[in-house]
């Protein structure tokens, strides 16, 4: 998984100069980053392990950020500490659902408290279709049923 | 004429990489704006102020812009135009007009910020060196970096007639005397009178003094 030799190469058409938003974007304690190493910048690269992988920042430097990130060793999880310079780092998105999801659901509870209704608002998982209209052009539709269980010796 | 390979054919095409829009229009110099523009990651949201001078044909652009991921925002800007608006007339690019809107945007930039008053600056010109000193208990002297943008910097040059104007007015940008009219790069002394009679257009005026006596 991480001793491919291409880890670190660029993508096809994205060599050189790096895009200044990287650089632009700004870390905070408590942030959670993805990892991926970038051959273009040398200092401050990740270790072939914690590529692709996800962490929390711990601490921010200067150039860089400390990020404490789950590493399998045989058996247990272990949360290591490493420092990335920030080229190899982008904010995850992982975590951006689930505060939007918070901020709708503090949102739809302030509404429903003025109105005095109660709101649903737990996660449902997808419910069976409802009942709808199907076009059969002019055709007759055919009740299609599984047959009975019968055993067979 | 012999078989000669078509150099751009198909495959050069197909793994042909273009630079940054910018670079390719020939606008942007991403060496230098990647130095200008990276701020230390512990110093979080903190704006990295620069001042752009653009020199073009006919006017000279002062800006003073820091950078955002939407795009840059220029906090102030000063064109050499505008001093003929305030009664100030003469040539538009030369090096006295370059000081005088530099001059004019330091003075107006702090107002921005309401810290107007607190930095006056030099208030006679010497052509000098001269450094803002941030004073104890008040708002520290506003600091930002020259960008040259793509020209290029040899003594003096124009967007260091700016940047003296900059400075003179109360701004901390980092510079030395070196590229100032005036610096003897042998001796490596800087001539003090020399910078102010082109601070002053006096170099402008001996020339038309001269050129008239010819005639």
């Amino acid at each position: 998984m991480f001793s491919r030799p291409d880890i670190f190469f660029r993508p096809f058409r994205k060599h050189g100069m790096v895009p200044l938003a990287t650089y632009m974007r700004i870390y905070k304690k408590g942030d959670i980053v993805d990892i991926k190493g970038m051959g273009t910048v040398q200092k401050g690269m990740p270790h072939k392990c914690s590529h692709d992988k996800t962490g929390r920042v711990c601490n921010v430097t200067q150039h860089a950020v400390g990020i404490m990130v789950n590493k399998q060793v045989k058996g247990k999880i272990l949360a290591k500490r490493t420092n990335v310079c920030f080229e190899h780092i982008k904010h995850s998105k992982s975590r951006d659902s689930f505060l939007t999801c918070v901020n709708k659901n503090d949102q739809k509870k302030k509404e429903a408290k003025e109105k005095g209704t109660w709101v649903q608002l737990k996660r449902q998982p997808a419910p069976p279709r409802e009942a709808h209209f199907v076009r059969t052009n002019r055709k007759e539709s055919e009740l299609l049923e599984p047959i009975p269980y019968e055993y067979m010796a | 004429m012999g078989f000669v390979k078509v150099v751009k054919n198909k495959a050069y095409f197909k793994r042909y990489q273009v630079k940054f829009i910018r670079q390719q229009e020939g606008k942007t110099d991403y060496y230098a704006r990647k130095r200008l523009m990276i701020q230390d990651k512990n110093k979080y949201n903190t704006p990295k102020y620069r001042m752009i001078v653009l020199v073009t044909n006919r006017d000279v652009i002062c800006r003073i812009a820091y950078v955002c991921i939407e795009g840059d925002v220029t906090v102030c800007a000063t064109y050499t135009h505008e001093p003929p608006e305030h009664g100030v007339k003469g040539g538009l690019t030369n090096d006295a007009a370059v000081y005088y809107t530099g001059l004019l945007q330091a003075h107006r930039l702090p107002n921005r910020f309401g810290m107007d008053k607190i930095y006056e600056g030099q208030v006679e010109v010497t052509g000098d060196e001269y450094n803002v000193e941030s004073i104890d208990g008040q708002p520290g002297a506003f600091a930002c970096y020259l960008d040259a943008g793509l020209a290029r910097t040899t003594s003096g040059s124009k967007v260091f007639g700016a940047l003296k104007g900059a400075v003179d007015g109360g701004l901390s940008i980092l510079h030395s005397t070196i590229q100032f009219p005036g610096y003897d790069s042998e001796s490596k002394e800087f001539n003090v009178e020399v910078h102010r009679k082109h601070i002053m257009g006096q170099n402008v005026a001996d020339y038309m003094c001269y050129v008239v006596e010819e005639d």
